[in-house]
């Protein structure tokens, strides 16, 4: 048995232990890494400017990424998020296109939003529609409808007011505002998932379904409003993406799940469930809205943009797997070893 | 003989066989050329991708994996044999082998990490359809012509056999696809190798302690999914008569959903050929017939969503007590009140 | 049928009146009227298969009885969600621990409360010490051993402040302090005013702890009664569905030739979880292995079957070395496992019966095409010998019965014609009418000249069956008995480390 840990650790370096060990460092190295090796071999990549050039770019990925983290820790999954993303886009643009002012245009696409997330949560927690199933007739089904909405056509001539919502930036800095905000939006996220009693549900759902039903949490619940939480950010990542873009096609988004869900393994949420941060999510966001970036600075052409990001994909999650199994086997033998040998041969009678 | 029938009856396949013959009558009534067996026959030419490669990812399922990379693997083996017939010279025939050589390395590949490390397989192949499709861009890149443009040109004889029709009718590729029916069906149901693949997917531990070589035989179900991928690249093609990096781009949903549509599960352990090839057939038809009615085929993934999740719900449902009970109870209470 | 009224002049804290549950066309309760008291332990007993677990899940909110009625403090409450059982001041401690293993055992314990978290730290630690036991806080509860995780479940229910704490087989892999510890604390527990359902198969523990046992058989209580009222016998005989004549020991004791070679033999064999393992096991001979949980005796047989490393030592199979061989490799050379647990690695749930029986001889079904019927004849010819009752090939296998499956099990495992049959708690979870049939079974295999190797930790079960016993106490073999020399006492006294002379 072990030592009780009665706080003799001062809680700094109980913090800073744990950080050591957080999935997410691994994510942090990588990108510093990846950073450093462009920047050695064109050092304009390194400058302020572009730096948060590469922040802002990848906004919509990240608070789509946070979104699906949400349902990838509960352990399921949605593949839907891009349709999502691009009926929200549609709407909106068609709104403001048509007059309708901005927060209006807003509202209806996150109401959109969650109404997907709640179909989704429905045939996942209730009707017991395994999760990539449901989710991917509601993908085919969205993306039907956006032809329908648009008849077809793309959104063009938006306001000028509603593209620059996207440009203005965080007085002093280069970020933008809707940047920064996202990142607020991660931390509050992140909070609510570690620090507050609900927000643990979600973890220990994906983590232990049986266990979690014995202690009375209330898993169905947890569930749904996991993808209705998911369809309203991705609804907010297509109005953010209508308004960068300027323009909406019906086939905005396409391909968007694909990637948000690499940027959740980027960032440490493991597909299991359980496992897996926000901050994770939003760091492989970076990462993935980087790589085309980076290939332009070191003089590979986009092309091999698919090719990279998958061999990274595979290679950090074949790591994350075997180093995992290592661990386990490890501590399983050492359990066992510690077992053996404590044998007084003597006898008491 | 009268408690065959009914099992006969209750079983899934049979009721795909039923919607498949209510689809021919409805979009018969609709119009009349969709009768014509030339038409009828000639539709499958359209979607012959999804029924092949979903014949054999129903493999990958059995096992309890996922594999949603077999788009990208058709559209790289699509442009490798443009490359190598075009810019190396090599005979189509021999490059149409070399093809089915990258399909299967392609799948060895992921299914060598799945099987061997502990991976979730929904992510390897995630990771794969990058790569793969990555690598198409790559090997495009090694020939002369432009990516966009893609490689045409080819000799007339591989260009035909993906022209004929036996009888002016029935085209070759639905004879290709009856044929890897059959030779699927085989291989799943009827040979010690397939089942070996079911004890995998039922119980992979028990599987072990059974002395089965349970990762050979994952790895090998991603081979046979790759080698399917690169097949129907070589057929698609053929038909086009380009060779394009990005053939196959937008298959992976319908092939889930025809896999999944003929009842295989994808926890693993359940699932049937005749069920796969029945539901793709399914999809491949509703697309079809709605699209020869005038529905906009951008509009035509609507209905196939909607019967993925009514069908998967309505099994679901049924085999849960619970829900089952009460709904029986809620519909007694208000049948009761009136 | 023993039933006592109990003298208590209070409510009873929950009641359970005229239960039924079934599970499609399986009745497995029957009609179950149960009491129980503040300030009791009740012990229940019962076989598998007689509707304990149904029974606690349906107190607990998991099921929900098709008619009965469920009384909370004399007031009927009616259960339909864990929730509200918790809400209730019902807590199942389960026997297999259900902790989130990505989460520290702190998490684990404290998640779903709604107190304040420096209240339930401080109620914790304060918990853990009366208890005396040592856990780390901040350890990540797949880290842990599963005796740890049964503690960190115990704690769980500890810190609800149950009325009722239903503790499902608790001690199954703890270590002697660790029980020691744990009856501590039910004793506190009980002065407090709580009721306690305590389920267990060792007799000795319903003794040590419980006010009064029940004994639940085929989905009916048969005995409802103080403890001081019953005995060992009594029990024992209570647990035996009543139209079963009781087998004696009826095992024929044949003179195993010990001049003739052993055809299996193991030499100084260390691994993980064992080491200086020796022994030989002669053809036509029995060989029980006995111990407690954690002795490392499925840890030497799965890593002698080729699942993990071993770091030293030879394992010999009619003469030949198959040390460090996989899984394949030696079930080819002639040895076969039944596993330990059915469910988890021993069986194929929704495959038919046909299928599970040639899971392990697939091979030899032909050249490529799977020969259908010489399969039907392997099934046929298993279920003729071994009388496992099935509807035919096809069923399916989680349909069947515990001891049935367990048949299958066995059939699959000696249709490789196998040298040396190892053998894992082969009676686990089986009712004792399937369990003299398996008896049957391993004594003709015996006299037809298979070497088979038994682990069990029913001491009775050992007795019974073996001709010769090794006692295993941490990865070491302690003791060895012969078939004369065995008796219950010392066989249970070795298990536990405890050795040196004859009792």
């Amino acid at each position: 048995m072990n030592v009780a840990n009665n706080g003799k650790q001062s809680k700094l370096k109980r913090t800073l232990n744990k950080l050591l060990h957080a999935r997410e460092l691994t994510s942090i190295i990588f990108l510093v890494l990846m950073f450093a090796v462009v920047g050695i071999i064109n050092s304009n990549f390194l400058s302020v400017s572009n730096l948060t050039l590469s922040l802002n770019s990848s906004v919509v990925y990240t608070i789509v990424a946070i979104g699906i983290a949400l349902v990838i820790i509960t352990g399921e999954i949605d593949v839907s998020v891009g349709a999502t993303l691009g009926m929200a886009a549609s709407i909106s643009a068609t709104m403001v296109r048509d007059g309708s002012p901005t927060w209006l245009a807003f509202s209806a696409a996150i109401l959109v939003g969650a109404l997907i997330g709640l179909i989704n949560g429905i045939g996942v927690s209730i009707l017991k529609v395994p999760s990539i199933i449901m989710t991917l007739g509601v993908n085919s089904i969205v993306r039907g409808l956006i032809y329908v909405y648009t008849d077809g056509k793309w959104v063009e001539n938006l306001p000028f007011d509603f593209k620059t919502i996207s440009q203005s930036k965080l007085p002093g800095t280069g970020i933008t505002l809707i940047y920064f905000s996202v990142i607020v939006i991660a931390i509050i996220v992140h909070l609510f998932l570690n620090r507050t009693q609900r927000g643990k549900y979600f973890a220990a759902v994906g983590d232990n379904e049986g266990g979690a039903t014995l202690l009375g949490i209330p898993v169905n619940a947890t569930r749904l409003s996991a993808y209705v939480i998911c369809g309203v950010f991705s609804a907010i990542g297509g109005v953010l993406y209508a308004s960068r873009v300027g323009f909406v096609t019906p086939i905005s988004g396409n391909g968007y799940e694909m990637k948000v869900i690499a940027a959740c393994v980027l960032g440490g949420v493991s597909m299991a469930g359980g496992v897996g941060t926000v901050i994770g999510a939003s760091i492989g966001s970076l990462i993935m809205a980087s790589i085309s970036r980076v290939l332009v600075f070191i003089g590979l052409s986009s092309d091999y943009d698919n090719t990279i990001t998958g061999c990274l994909l595979i290679i950090i999650v074949v790591f994350d797997a075997v180093m995992q199994r290592r661990n386990a086997v490890t501590a399983r033998h050492e359990r066992l070893r510690a077992r053996t040998g404590n044998v007084n041969l003597g006898g008491i009678k | 003989m009268k408690r065959n029938i009914k099992k006969l009856i209750f079983r899934w396949e049979f009721a795909l066989a039923l919607i498949l013959l209510l689809e021919i009558i409805v979009f018969g009534r609709l119009n009349p050329r969709f009768l014509k067996p030339r038409v009828l026959f000639g539709s499958i030419n359209d979607f012959v991708s999804i029924c092949i490669i979903s014949l054999f990812v129903t493999f990958v399922l059995i096992t309890g994996g996922m594999d949603i990379q077999a788009g990208s693997i058709v559209g790289l083996t699509s442009i490798s044999i443009g490359v190598l017939w075009n810019d190396f010279g090599v005979n189509i025939w021999v490059a149409c082998i070399l093809g089915l050589l990258i399909g299967a390395l392609s799948g060895a590949f992921s299914g060598f990490l799945i099987a061997f490390t502990d991976v979730q397989p929904m992510v390897v192949t995630l990771g794969g359809s990058f790569l793969y499709s990555g690598l198409a861009m790559v090997v495009s890149n090694l020939s002369e012509v432009e990516a966009y443009k893609g490689i045409s040109g080819f000799p007339q004889a591989f260009l035909a056999i993906t022209k004929g029709r036996i009888n002016g009718i029935i085209p070759f590729q639905f004879l290709m696809f009856v044929a890897l029916s059959f030779l699927a069906y085989f291989l799943l149901h009827r040979t010690k190798y397939g089942r070996k693949i079911f004890l995998c997917g039922v119980n992979r531990k028990a599987a072990e302690y059974c002395g089965i070589h349970t990762r050979k035989v994952v790895m090998s179900t991603y081979m046979l999914s790759g080698m399917s991928a690169a097949l129907a690249g070589i057929i698609l093609t053929s038909y086009l008569g380009t060779a394009k990096t990005d053939l196959g781009k937008e298959l992976t949903m319908p092939i889930i959903t025809a896999v999944v549509l003929g009842g295989t599960s994808n926890l693993g352990g359940k699932g049937t050929i005749l069920g796969t090839a029945l539901a793709s057939l399914v999809i491949g038809i509703l697309r079809f017939g709605l699209s020869m009615s005038g529905v906009n085929t951008q509009y035509l993934d609507i209905p196939v969503g909607a019967l993925l999740i009514v069908s998967v719900a309505i099994r679901s449902v049924s085999s849960n007590d619970r829900l089952v009970s009460f709904i029986k109870h809620r519909f007694k209470r208000s049948y009761q009140k009136t | 049928m023993v039933i006592s009224n109990p003298a208590h002049s209070e409510k009873p804290t929950v009641s359970a009146r005229s239960i039924h549950k079934s599970f499609g066309s399986n009745e497995v309760l029957k009609g179950i009227d149960i009491d129980l008291y503040p300030g009791e332990v009740l012990a229940l007993v019962g076989g598998n298969g007689a509707g304990k677990s149904t029974l606690m899940k349906i107190l607990m909110g998991i099921y929900q009885a098709d008619s009965g009625r469920l009384f909370v403090d004399g007031v009927e409450t009616k259960i339909n969600k864990p929730s509200i059982a918790l809400a209730n001041g019902i807590y199942l401690v389960p026997q297999e621990p259900m902790l989130f293993p990505n989460m520290s055992v702190e998490e684990n314990i404290i998640i779903g409360f709604n107190e304040n978290k420096a209240e339930l730290r401080n109620r914790l630690k304060d918990t853990i010490q009366t208890l005396g036991w040592e856990l780390d806080l901040k350890r990540k509860a797949l880290t842990l051993s599963i005796a740890e995780q049964q503690l960190v479940e115990i704690l769980r229910g500890l810190m609800r402040k149950s009325k009722l704490l239903i503790f499902d087989e608790p001690t199954s892999s703890l270590t002697f302090n660790e029980v020691e510890a744990l009856f501590t604390m039910i004793n506190l527990l009980r002065q407090q005013g709580l009721s306690i359902i305590y389920i267990t198969h060792r007799l000795n523990e319903v003794f040590q702890i419980a006010d009064r046992v029940v004994i639940m058989s085929d989905g009916l209580i048969t005995l409802n009664a103080p403890v001081e009222e019953v005995n060992h016998e009594i029990l024992v005989r209570g647990l035996l569905p009543t139209n079963i004549e009781y087998q004696e020991n009826k095992i024929c004791s044949i003179d195993i030739n010990r001049e003739c070679k052993p055809i299996f033999e193991v030499n100084q064999l260390t691994g993980y979880g064992f080491s200086n393992i020796s022994f030989k096991v002669y053809p036509g001979e029995i060989l029980g292995i006995a111990g407690i949980v954690g002795a490392g005796r499925t840890e030497l047989v799965t890593s002698i079957f080729g699942k993990d490393d071993i770091i030293n030592g030879k394992v010999i199979l009619d003469g030949e070395d198959i040390t460090g061989l996989s899984t394949h490799e030696v079930m080819s050379k002639g040895l076969s496992y039944v596993p330990e647990d059915r469910f988890l690695n021993g069986m194929f749930r929704i495959s038919s019966v046909a299928e599970n029986t040639t899971a392990s001889s697939v091979d030899s079904l032909g050249h490529i095409a799977l020969n259908k019927k010489r399969e039907k004849e392997i099934t046929n010819y298993f279920i003729d010998t071994f009388r496992t009752r099935v509807t035919g090939c096809e069923q399916e296998m989680g349909s069947l019965s515990g001891g049935n499956q367990q048949k299958v099990v066995i059939g699959r495992s000696i249709a490789t014609k196998p040298k040396l049959l190892i053998l894992d708690e082969p009676t686990r979870g089986i009712d004792a009418a399937a369990r003299a049939d398996v008896y049957a079974i391993i004594n003709k295999l015996r006299q037809d000249g298979m070497a088979i190797l038994i682990i069990s930790s029913d001491m009775e079960e050992i007795v019974e069956l073996s001709d010769r016993v090794l006692t295993m106490y941490s990865g070491q073999i302690v003791a060895e008995f012969n078939r004369e020399d065995v008796n219950h006492d010392s066989l249970m006294a070795a298990a536990f480390g405890i050795v040196g002379g004859k009792v």
